[in-house]
């Protein structure tokens, strides 16, 4: 097992001890949603404003059908997976056929459709009141509503979420949508059909959001209804970005930095969003891969300086 | 019978005819080169060939198929491959990557698409790694392709269409660019590519140009204006009004 995975299991067994559960839990949830975007943004260069479509119906879909005809969990969460998927698929096959600002217009457009859908269709939704009462049930008799075990729940599928997207992103498809990042033309010459494996990319990146959406719903018993606003989407990038766009952990880190600072700051500093803006500032300028590559340099930069190592120590 | 042929194949672009008419053929395993001042229409023409763009009327026939408005990625996939005038590559990725998206991109079934490791393709690493050492990229073939030098980007653009296992190969100057040196490298690659492949090659140097060629195509102003071996295009006088400074279309 790699370093990054033996660090990334040791943040999972030590971050309740450290963090209040609840927030616990809403890191990996947010970090399954940025594994979702990441694949978009990260690996195919498509910056995508509109995730928390995906996110949001898939709370709605899978937080009603809990609320109104108590399914189980797991059917829960092929739902929302299912719907996160369907969603996305619609969205991306407009999206596709433009590239550029129009494509991020694009997302961000038919993200504000979803989200005056939501806003009006109160009878389902309610409203701008949100969707409260969703419960949750336990799994296979085992009760998660403890605060503890619910986190449990989540982190195991949050590592099955990392393991999943590994397998993607290193995959022949994974290889594929890193040259479409990187040279269009070159890819369609080659003879991949670029639409389809950019759809096929939102496919996979709404079904992570789809689970995101759903675990989100049952965390707090409510689909708040800012879970379908572009200020989640925006949310979702902001913390890819911070944490690094491209990599395969960047986001876990970002989700990690991003509600950590989202929670913790904000209960003592109304103006927190100003630090996440030199943060976001920061990475821009200086370091466009995020902690990762921050990470990195400094890794290379310990390496080439043996001399003030020995200081250190000393 | 040729493995590629055009007939009157014509692209429009408003009132401007950037190809007009062209009627070409080109035998299987043969070396057709297609010469002519900047702005003839010899890139356009490649960019009706691979499907860029489609053809405003015309035919392209490849292998006795009309593939005249097929999708690039379709006619990929038929085995026709193409190089860039200016570099087209895949900067971020290794050059093994490089390589074996090509090689990828041709198999029969892609199976394990999403979930298999790209490594359990034990066939295609081996063919990715051939064309590298074809084209004496394989010692550098972990390294990312916008690390190395714009000469071993140029080499790397034709590993890429090599590792397509291409049926017919369309060069656009393969030496654009390049210094001296570099470009007697590239013109012995070619070379050595001659009589394995079908080769529409799109160059410049015309010393290059006439001792390898079987066919010679000249354009001029998006017309074919001579076409014939070597030693028949160097005769013509046509083509040397069109060299020597002549700008009255024929």
């Amino acid at each position: 097992m790699s370093r990054a995975w033996l660090a990334i299991l040791a943040a999972v067994v030590l971050l309740p001890i450290f963090v209040r559960h609840s927030i616990a839990t809403e890191i990996w949830i947010f970090a399954i949603f940025g594994l979702g975007l990441n694949l978009l943004m990260g690996y195919t260069g498509l910056l995508s404003f509109g995730q928390a479509t995906f996110f949001g119906s898939a709370a709605y879909a899978a937080g009603y059908l809990l609320k109104y005809y108590g399914i189980n969990v797991f059917l829960a969460l092929a739902t929302g997976i299912a719907v996160g998927a369907v969603s996305a698929a619609l969205v991306g096959y407009l999206c596709v056929q433009r590239s550029g600002l129009y494509f991020i217009m694009l997302t961000f457009a038919l993200n504000q459709m979803f989200y005056f859908t939501a806003y009006q269709w109160t009878t389902v939704t309610g409203g701008e009141d949100g969707m409260p009462g969703v419960p949750r049930p336990s799994v296979l008799g085992l009760d998660i509503h403890a605060p503890l075990a619910y986190y449990a729940a989540v982190a195991l599928l949050f590592l099955l979420s990392l393991w999943v997207m590994r397998r993607i992103v290193e995959s022949p498809l994974g290889k594929i949508l890193q040259s479409i990042r990187d040279n269009e033309l070159r890819a369609e010459a080659l003879g991949y059909n670029v639409p389809r494996m950019k759809l096929a990319a939102f496919v996979v990146g709404g079904a992570f959001s789809g689970l995101a959406g759903v675990l989100y719903a049952m965390l707090f018993g409510i689909v708040p209804l800012e879970s379908i606003g572009f200020v989640f989407s925006g949310n979702v990038v902001f913390a890819t970005l911070i944490g690094g766009s491209g990599s395969l952990y960047g986001p876990v880190i970002g989700s990690f930095v991003f509600i950590w600072l989202s929670e913790s700051v904000s209960a003592i500093w109304a103006r927190w969003p100003l630090l996440l803006g030199v943060a976001f500032v920061v990475v821009v300028l200086f370091f466009r891969g995020g902690v990762v590559e921050a990470w990195a340099r400094f890794w290379t930069w310990r390496a080439a300086h043996p001399a003030t190592r020995a200081d250190a120590s000393r | 019978m040729p493995l590629v042929s055009t007939d009157r194949v014509t692209k429009s672009f408003g009132a401007l005819v950037a190809v007009n008419a062209v009627t070409l053929a080109v035998d299987e395993g043969s070396l057709h080169s297609v010469i002519g001042p900047n702005g003839a229409g010899k890139t356009t023409f490649f960019n009706l060939l691979t499907g860029q763009l489609a053809p405003t009327s015309g035919r392209i026939v490849f292998d006795g198929r009309d593939i005249a408005g097929t999708p690039p990625h379709g006619i990929a996939h038929l085995g026709i491959a193409r190089s860039f005038q200016r570099t087209s590559i895949f900067p971020t990725l290794s050059l093994l990557d490089n390589v074996w998206l090509a090689a990828f991109a041709r198999q029969e079934s892609w199976r394990g698409l999403a979930w298999r490791r790209t490594d359990a393709y034990p066939k295609l690493a081996e063919r990715a790694m051939a064309v590298l050492e074809e084209v004496g990229l394989a010692g550098k073939h972990g390294e990312p392709a916008r690390a190395i030098s714009h000469g071993e980007q140029r080499q790397l653009e034709l590993a890429i269409v090599l590792a397509a296992t291409p049926r017919l190969l369309l060069l656009d100057e393969p030496a654009a660019g390049l210094s001296p040196d570099e470009t007697k490298k590239m013109v012995a690659l070619v070379r050595k590519l001659k009589g394995r492949y079908t080769i529409i090659l799109i160059e410049h140097k015309i010393d290059v140009v006439m001792s390898m060629s079987d066919r010679i195509s000249v354009m001029h102003f998006g017309s074919v204006i001579a076409e014939g071996v070597p030693a028949e295009i160097q005769r013509n006088a046509e083509v040397r009004r069109a060299y020597l400074g002549g700008i009255a279309p024929p």
